[in-house]
């Protein structure tokens, strides 16, 4: 093997490492290593000439790596491996040694410091000196997106990717798409109505010609990688054709069987047979396979008897499609904290004791009382409401840590349509902190306050129960130091937002991490917001955490231009740093099979395969393989042994 | 009680009705009471088998031998060979068949359960005879006892006094997977499990202590590589911590040559002997089915057990986790649980 | 050698190897040189791509060239990038922290810790209490190699 010709090359980085390294014997240093022919120090190896002086002693010295000891690969390394690629050399031979963040900047002692900067060079050297010349892998992109969810995040997405001229499938787990949007009365800070902006989105996307749209239906499994997903889809049965559906209300009208309208939250009730509303997405009633008294074999029937369209059929079965797209947008979104958690505020034990979703639905227009504000127990207008606020949120000992963020802004709103509603009635808030940052949001909230009159009142509520057809609400005014008592005809309760059931499976489906929260996490907190951990799927909405409508579309619209960023490429590449199998040695005992986390391995012919595009080159592999079978390419345990072994001075 | 003669019985009727190509099995050894295997291919070689306390060794070895042999002639397997397996040597072939090395159906186990006994220790054989199996001339199960005749006669001793530590501590004397068994499977505590790993740790406290004992341990090893050879799960074509295994086939390339990582040194020093044993006992973490095999033949009478003993502990106890029961779940340290230990990470 | 007898003399410098995970424990050290905490300059960093790509044998290998001590870290569990590998890093960490102890190696002498990519605070302060705890215990020479 003819010998390798490494250069280093040290950075001052102005004095940030200069200060405390001694550069000139670091670079002497590594001047006495074999494989190395040249070694430099520049005062900006970032620069211009700093990178054009690396280029040229890469031709004098017909170099064939590269070590710059300098700052965090995080900030150079494309940079250096982009200039020695300029100068003809393969961009991984090129090495980074962090001798600034993991050295200069944390150490005082000049000596120590130079020391340390010459062992963290040598093992960049000796990792150097058995890189391969890698290529990144090219691999093709499938231009369709899968979006779950239909809610306003993925309604939004969708259509902005729809428009963007890709296709996309539309995956939602209820008999319509709208979400938890559609369930609302007004938006704040404008107050303008919720399906007004809402239903025109929802029609556009039942008749977008790119996007096909999947209602009750949920994803199953999904195989692949970036650009190439397999996502298998499966459809529950609506059993009424939306075609031949005219919504004439026949069936609902003949159906015995009579239970409680999730889509009011209860509040109301509907039929087995029903449409959840009047602007669901397909316009079609369904027939509701839980609660029909029977359909295998069919024990009713009465309301295929009267359908006069023909359009019910009970013999439809499940449907499972495969669906091929390149890219995924998790819009899963949220509900509300549970009632289940929640007995101490009487919630699901007394009648007027409502959560924030039910309150929109009795202020609104198309809900159970027709926008009139009345009390659930005895349909009167209640006089005295109390609303309070971070029932379940920033409470780390008994329930969420977290703020739920629009609490403090639905709840100014609901005290404005309660009064809006009933002008002589009293409301009442109890609030820990007012969070109404926001366009608009804070003058919102003063509105409630001063126009309204709504009396916020700053502490918790200790106690609330139900005596003699009023409801008792204790609490404390932490601002004058007084118990508070109020007999309150209805009490709201502002319920943390908690990500949606299935949000755990929908993860586990398709490998992308969640937070402490069990929310979908993002790439990077800052940087990387709608992106997943996993390539190739980005995030919108509440499922990623808390956010009102606004945030929710422009989330949805940045994982749209995100995804057309990435499906706009005509071919993908992939990090070429991928594990290998040293064939000759593998048993085919499968622990590496198991140990990936991206199914990356299989076994062939009695001998693992990696798939080099699922292979993310985390390394589990090979420290899981007591034969040596298996290592990731230009991080093999030879590199790491002559790494411990430079850093050992071994 | 098994009847030896069964053994032979059902030996003879595999191979003669060609149901399999070979049995592996014990037969009496050149010397005294000390059986040896033995692989028989003809139905008339069967009335060789033996089936008593002298059956120490774990035969699975020979099966690895054979699958190593038919891949160097690039051999297909063929028909099944039948083992006569003990309880922890039907283990080891869950083991090796979890790890894809053997399918379920190219080995015929012929299960023998150690019932109420096990077998003996040669070292235990000696102290409480005053000779070992080599000097005997008969040893035969009875019961809880073991019936030996000695140059002054039959004897009958209590099993539990010469058994091996190994099968006194054992948790299943019964070979669960099996085409047939003989012997019936019965509960029994003769020790504690891990009893000796126990004591060891007790006697032992501290860390000097620990050292100490090591120490002198590792400094005896001669690396003759006895503990490997013997271990059916030590089957890799090379062992990463020797290389003087390191093959070199037709196309192996120079790069290949030079990019060998020799973890460790050849020389038999301490530092090298416990790189090496801390390597073996790590490799066959979840992968150890106690056979004691490694143990019972080292040279230098380096208490090997303690080693495998000690991750087994652990990997029950901590990861609930133990080999050698089923095919079907991911090994040891390619699996994990969410409430694994943490308290000792910062 | 001459130079490192002449150290161990003076004044016991314990040698560190650190293996950080690209994604967490090695951005947080980052944030510490960012932040310019001042930590000893005993630990020599190698950025491994997760905790759970090293193999056992990369901290004997450490301790067999003579480290003083070995540091692992990674991501918090359920933080890891790879989603998984930390968790098998704990498992197979966990049985060699626990055969180390066995044979009489100083529980000191091997760290495992999880270090997130915020918190450069707590990469210093790990660095600094192992130098501190690795001082008393003088030279590690139980694993390390003996040229006959």
């Amino acid at each position: 093997m003819t010998k390798k010709r490494t250069g280093v090359f040290v950075c001052h980085c102005g004095s940030n490492i200069a200060a405390t390294v001694d550069v000139a014997a670091v670079a002497k240093a590594m001047a006495s290593e074999e494989s190395v022919v040249c070694a430099r120090d520049y005062v900006y190896m970032c620069s211009d000439p700093g990178q054009n002086a690396v280029i040229q002693a890469i031709k004098d010295n017909q170099l064939d790596s590269v070590v710059v000891s300098c700052c965090s690969p995080n900030l150079h390394e494309k940079t250096f491996r982009d200039n020695a690629k300029s100068a003809g050399l393969n961009s991984f031979t090129c090495e980074i040694a962090n001798i600034r963040e993991q050295c200069s900047w944390v150490h005082k002692d000049r000596g120590q410091a130079t020391e340390k900067a010459i062992r963290i060079s040598r093992s960049a050297v000796r990792r150097a000196g058995r890189n391969l010349a890698l290529e990144p892998i090219a691999v093709g992109v499938t231009r369709r997106v899968l979006v779950v969810g239909g809610g306003i995040a993925g309604i939004q997405a969708s259509l902005d990717l729809a428009n963007a001229g890709f296709e996309v499938v539309l995956v939602e787990k209820n008999a319509t798409i709208g979400g938890h949007m559609i369930q609302l009365s007004e938006t704040f800070p404008t107050l303008d109505c919720s399906q007004c902006i809402l239903s025109p989105k929802m029609v556009e996307v039942s008749r977008h010609p790119k996007i096909t749209l999947m209602t009750s239906s949920e994803v199953e499994e999904v195989s692949g990688y970036i650009g190439n997903f397999k996502a298998k889809i499966r459809s529950k049965p609506m059993y009424v054709d939306p075609d031949k559906c005219k919504i004439c209300d026949d069936c609902s009208q003949v159906c015995p069987v009579v239970v409680p309208n999730q889509y009011d939250l209860g509040v109301s009730a509907r039929r087995a047979i029903y449409i959840p509303y009047a602007q669901a997405i397909p316009a079609s009633y369904t027939l509701d396979e839980a609660s029909c008294l029977g359909l295998n074999p069919v024990v009713c029937g009465k309301c295929k008897d009267v359908c006069e369209a023909g359009a019910i059929d009970y013999d439809v079965q499940p449907r499972t499609v495969i669906e091929d797209v390149g890219a995924v947008v998790l819009a899963t979104g949220f509900d509300l904290y549970g009632q289940d958690h929640l007995g101490s505020y009487g919630l699901g034990q007394y009648e007027d004791v409502l959560d924030g979703l039910q309150f929109e639905r009795l202020c609104s227009a198309s809900g159970p009382t027709k926008g009139h504000v009345l009390r659930p127990s005895d349909h009167k207008e209640p006089k005295d409401v109390v609303f309070i606020q971070c029932v379940g949120s920033r409470d780390p000992a008994r329930h969420c840590s977290y703020c739920s963020k629009i609490c403090c802004m639905y709840t100014a709103k609901h005290a404005r349509l309660y009064k809006h509603h009933v002008p002589d009635g009293r409301a009442y808030v109890f609030y820990i902190d007012i969070r109404s940052g926001g366009k608009g949001y804070e003058e919102f909230v003063q509105r409630t306050m001063e126009d309204d009159g709504t009396l916020y009142l700053r502490g918790r509520v200790s106690s609330i129960y139900e005596d003699n057809g009023k409801i008792r609400v204790f609490g404390n005014d932490t601002l004058s130091g007084q118990n508070v008592e109020i007999e309150a005809d209805m009490v709201v309760l502002a319920l943390a937002m908690q990500p949606s059931t299935g949000t755990a499976e929908i993860a586990k489906i398709l490998k992308v991490g969640r937070d402490k929260d069990g929310f979908l996490a993002e790439a990077h907190p800052k940087l990387r917001p709608v992106e997943s951990v996993t390539a190739g799927i980005f995030l919108a909405g509440a499922a990623q955490g808390p956010k009102d409508i606004p945030e929710t579309v422009s989330q949805a619209s940045a994982a749209a231009a995100k995804v057309i960023m990435l499906l706009s490429q005509p071919q993908l590449t992939h990090s070429p740093m991928v594990a290998r199998v040293r064939s000759r040695l593998c048993t085919g005992c499968e622990m590496c099979v198991d140990a990936c986390p991206y199914d990356a391995i299989r076994l062939e012919n009695g001998k693992a395969v990696v798939n080099d595009v699922l292979c993310e080159g985390c390394g589990t592999c090979s420290a899981t393989c007591v034969r040596a079978a298996i290592e990731v390419k230009n991080a093999t345990p030879l590199q790491m042994q002559e790494m411990i072994g430079a850093v050992l001075n071994f | 009680m098994i009847n030896p003669q069964d053994l032979c019985t059902r030996a003879r009727d595999l191979l003669a009705s060609g149901e399999v190509r070979a049995v592996v099995g014990y037969r009496r050894g050149s010397r005294g009471m000390a059986a040896e295997p033995v692989v028989i291919t003809k139905p008339e070689e069967a009335a060789s088998l033996v089936w008593d306390p002298s059956c120490v060794h774990n035969l699975a070895l020979y099966l690895v031998a054979d699958r190593k042999r038919l891949a160097h002639l690039h051999q297909t397997p063929g028909k099944p060979i039948a083992i006569v397996a003990k309880g922890c040597d039907a283990r080891a072939l869950v083991v090796l068949m979890q790890e894809n090395y053997f399918k379920r159906e190219e080995v015929y186990i012929l299960g023998v359960s150690c019932e109420s006994t096990g077998v003996w220790d040669d070292q235990k054989l000696m102290q409480r005879l005053g000779c070992d199996s080599q000097s005997l001339t008969g040893g035969r199960f009875d019961g809880d006892d073991f019936v030996v005749t000695t140059a002054t006669g039959e004897q009958r001793i209590s099993a539990p006094e010469c058994m091996a530590d190994r099968c006194l501590e054992c948790r299943h004397p019964f070979p669960t997977m099996n085409n047939v068994v003989l012997g019936e499977e019965k509960a029994r505590t003769l020790a504690a499990p891990f009893a000796a790993l126990s004591r060891f740790e007790e006697a032992t406290g501290t860390q000097p202590a620990r050292w100490a004992f090591w120490q002198r341990q590792f400094e005896r090893c001669i690396r003759c590589f006895a503990c490997r050879s013997v271990c059916p799960m030590c089957y890799c074509e090379e062992c990463i911590v020797d290389s003087i295994t390191f093959t070199v086939a037709l196309d192996t390339t120079a790069a290949e040559k030079a990019n060998r990582v020799r973890w460790i040194q050849r020389s038999a020093t301490r530092s090298e002997n416990i790189g090496y044993h801390m390597t073996r006992a790590l490799h066959l973490a979840g992968r150890c089915i106690d056979c004691g095999e490694c143990e019972r033949v080292c040279p230098v009478h380096i208490p090997l057990r303690l080693l495998n003993n000690k991750l087994e502990k652990e990997s029950r106890e901590k990861f609930g986790y133990e080999p050698g029961v089923s095919i079907e779940i991911a090994s040891l340290v390619s699996s994990f649980r969410d409430d694994d230990p943490n308290d000792f990470i910062r | 050698m001459m130079h490192e007898q002449q150290q161990t003399q003076t004044q016991y410098e314990p040698k560190i190897v650190a293996f950080l995970c690209k994604w967490c424990s090695s951005a947080g050290s980052d944030l510490a040189g960012v932040s310019r905490i001042q930590y000893p300059a005993h630990a020599t960093p190698i950025t491994v791509m997760c905790s759970g790509s090293v193999s056992p044998q990369y901290i004997l290998s450490a301790f067999n060239k003579g480290a003083d001590g070995v540091l692992v870290s990674g991501c918090h569990i359920g933080d890891c990038h790879y989603m998984e590998g930390n968790y098998l890093a704990r498992r197979k960490l966990y049985l060699i922290n626990e055969m180390l102890q066995f044979i009489g190696v100083e529980p000191t002498r091997f760290r495992m810790s999880w270090v997130s990519a915020a918190e450069g605070a707590k990469f210093a302060n790990i660095v600094k209490d192992f130098v501190e705890d690795l001082r008393p215990l003088g030279p590690q020479d139980k694993l390390k190699a003996q040229h006959p």
